[in-house]
């Protein structure tokens, strides 16, 4: 078997892997079990879902997004970042040939995602109250994301390193059930949890911008 | 200050704690968690944004106040019972036991550091609701009596005697035969009163024990309200203390006690609705919580008093002269009735036809800082500098407004907020809503 086809393997097997292990974590998750609410509601659990996933994501919405734009920004661009990067794994895995507009598209996304992950990396190095609340957990699914990145933007350059693309790929894959990048699945929860939990208090959405 | 507070009895009760004693707090923690709090523990990215979204970070810049370290404390001992990497490599996760120094930072942070007002849950950038895994927490040491003692006495007070005040029963009788007659006066009607354990009336009041023992014009003021808009109402001469400081100790058992008496109250007396007096807590523990620590909905409507008075405006039942309140009014948004509670444009509908100058304080409604007082901490006395640190942020708020006059539909908010009026200077006075609604009332006989 050659080298690229045990990559391309590998890369399937582990995200196989990754699925699992994350649809175990959520079953896991599950069996804490949810009591019943007797309490009466007063707003919509259901619009305040909406709110959450909608207008709740907006920057002005938010303190913490608004009084800190540029690290709103540079979150938002990093994960645009590596959804192109995922996206350009997912087509070389089935050998579809992009064309050159996407490729750029995806070099682009991806350089801007690398500069804004390095960016806050950064601050989290630097700032001691960022230090303070991180673990070693933070600071490795940065960097490894960040190499996926790196990796990716190489590879839309040079056939050769899509090895080495897929390498990464991997070992990332294997890495995020266990670390912190699993919010990519408890992050949906969290923001459903966060709308039906002030949607039915009747706090959110703001009843005078509610229509 | 931190190092003072480790260095009392506390701290000799933490090391006492028996392995046993270890394993029922790990217990109570783990018996607790619901689904929503287990994805909610897996969530946080510590992208540090939650920072100044807390007053007592913002005020003291202390890095045990970040709304995160507080979450990471938390979620430190989930990651070491409930994830793979946490029990193999935990320093890599920041997984920790639940061992004596854990619990030492539990209480300085968790309690000591953190009033429940949920401002860092509503702005987090995925939606944790901190506040509430605070909470969990609260009830994981209260589970091996580690509540603070001073918010313990104020909790057991109310278990024992019935409000947590201690007030004796011909005590609360005294004071409101006296507002009996007080009424009288005010309104010039000598058949005017305030009823005591009358049955099926539309509306059973329940009120702070703070006004029958401190403020008893505010009581004065709802009745004065009540008298104007011919409602039928009544108090209980046994249960009528709408606080429960069960929500702020974390004991869900005695929550559910101080809880089921008003709810008993309300069948006993046959009232159509439990009003829920100017008390932000006492809204979200009775309006919000007591169900679910009662295990089973009300059978009844139960409504702040704010909303009450909101539908006489409405409905035409009083009428109010607003010239009667000419100094320029702001108001604070109690965070258990606004944020937590959903209480939010009645207030503001209410004090825009009973006053001339109202002005609001910024951020507002649901964005309102915390005054410091909830959570517990005006009990908390071994807190209490840090409490009045942490109420800089609401003291500058009130000063930008220029407001002369600060109404708190709260009685432990209008408790922190004079202790911050003489701590910043603020020279302002601090009224409810319903002294203020009282003070426009147009008495038409």
């Amino acid at each position: 078997m050659s080298l690229v086809l045990l990559l391309r393997l590998g890369v399937v097997l582990s995200a196989i892997y990754c699925l699992i292990a994350l649809t175990i974590l959520v079953a896991r998750t599950f069996s804490f079990g949810r009591p019943p609410r007797y309490s009466k509601a007063q707003g919509s659990a259901a619009k305040g879902i909406v709110y959450a996933f909608g207008q709740g994501m907006l920057p002005w919405e938010k303190e913490s997004a608004f009084k800190h734009l540029p690290t709103f920004f540079a979150g938002i661009l990093y994960h645009a970042g590596i959804f192109a990067a995922v996206f350009f794994l997912i087509t070389t895995l089935l050998l579809i040939r992009l064309p050159d507009i996407a490729i750029l598209i995806i070099r682009l996304l991806a350089v801007i995602g690398l500069l804004s992950g390095i960016g806050l990396l950064a601050k989290r190095f630097a700032l001691p109250y960022m230090r303070f609340i991180s673990c070693i957990d933070d600071y490795i699914a940065n960097i490894l994301v960040g190499l996926l990145l790196l990796v990716t933007i190489l590879a839309t350059y040079y056939y050769v390193l899509q090895f080495a693309m897929m390498a990464v790929a991997i070992t990332l894959l294997l890495y995020i059930p266990v670390g912190k990048i699993r919010h990519c699945v408890f992050f949906f929860y969290s923001r459903i949890l966060f709308g039906a939990f002030f949607g039915r208090r009747g706090t959110l959405p703001h009843p005078s911008t509610e229509d | 200050m931190s190092e003072d507070i480790r260095k009392d009895s506390y701290e000799e009760r933490i090391s006492s704690l028996t392995s046993a004693e270890f394993a029922k707090a790990l217990q109570t923690f783990c018996d607790k968690i619901e689904f929503g709090d287990a994805a909610q523990l897996n969530s946080c990215v510590h992208c540090g944004l939650c920072a100044d979204t807390c007053h007592y970070y913002l005020a003291s810049s202390e890095l045990e106040a970040l709304p995160a370290y507080k979450l990471n404390l938390v979620s430190a001992v989930f990651k070491n019972q409930h994830t793979r990497l946490g029990k193999i490599a935990p320093a890599l996760t920041g997984a920790e036991a639940l061992d004596a120094d854990m619990i030492s930072r539990w209480v300085d942070s968790l309690y000591g550091r953190c009033s429940l007002c949920g401002r860092c849950a509503l702005n987090c950038t995925l939606g944790i609701n901190i506040s509430r895994l605070i909470r969990l927490a609260r009830t994981t040491l209260a589970s091996v009596d580690l509540v603070p003692s001073e918010l313990q006495s104020t909790v057991s007070t109310a278990v024992d005697k019935g409000n947590n005040m201690g007030i004796p029963r011909q005590e609360w009788l005294d004071t409101l035969q006296w507002l009996d007659e007080e009424l009288q006066q005010e309104v010039s009607d000598p058949s005017a009163h305030l009823p005591i354990d009358q049955s099926h009336t539309r509306l059973f009041y329940t009120v702070n024990p703070r006004e029958p023992k401190f403020f008893p014009l505010s009581l004065l003021a709802t009745a004065k309200i009540f008298y104007a808009a011919g409602e039928s109402w009544t108090f209980s001469s046994d249960y009528y203390d709408v606080t429960n400081y069960g929500l702020f100790s974390g004991d869900d058992q005695a929550s559910g006690v101080i809880s089921a008496r008003l709810r008993d109250s309300m069948h006993k007396l046959h009232a159509n609705t439990l009003v829920l007096g100017e008390c932000g807590h006492g809204y979200n523990a009775n309006r919000w919580e007591a169900p679910e620590w009662l295990a089973g909905a009300y059978g009844f409507e139960a409504k702040s008093i704010l909303e009450i008075i909101a539908d006489y405006i409405r409905q035409g039942r009083i009428k109010l002269d607003p010239s009667r309140n000419q100094k320029r009014v702001t108001l604070h948004d109690p965070c258990n009735l606004v944020r937590l509670g959903g209480i939010i444009e009645e207030q503001r509908f209410i004090l825009k036809r009973a006053v001339s100058d109202f002005v609001e304080m910024y951020p507002n409604r649901e964005q309102n800082f915390c005054c410091g007082g909830g959570g517990g901490q005006l009990s908390m006395t071994r807190f209490a500098k840090r409490r009045i640190e942490a109420g800089r942020i609401k003291a500058d708020q009130i000063r930008a407004t220029g407001a002369k006059i600060v109404v708190a539909p709260c009685h432990n908010c209008i408790d922190q907020l004079m202790e911050l009026n003489k701590e910043y200077k603020l020279g302002v006075e601090i009224k409810t809503v319903s002294e203020m609604v009282a003070d426009a009332l147009i008495i038409e006989r």
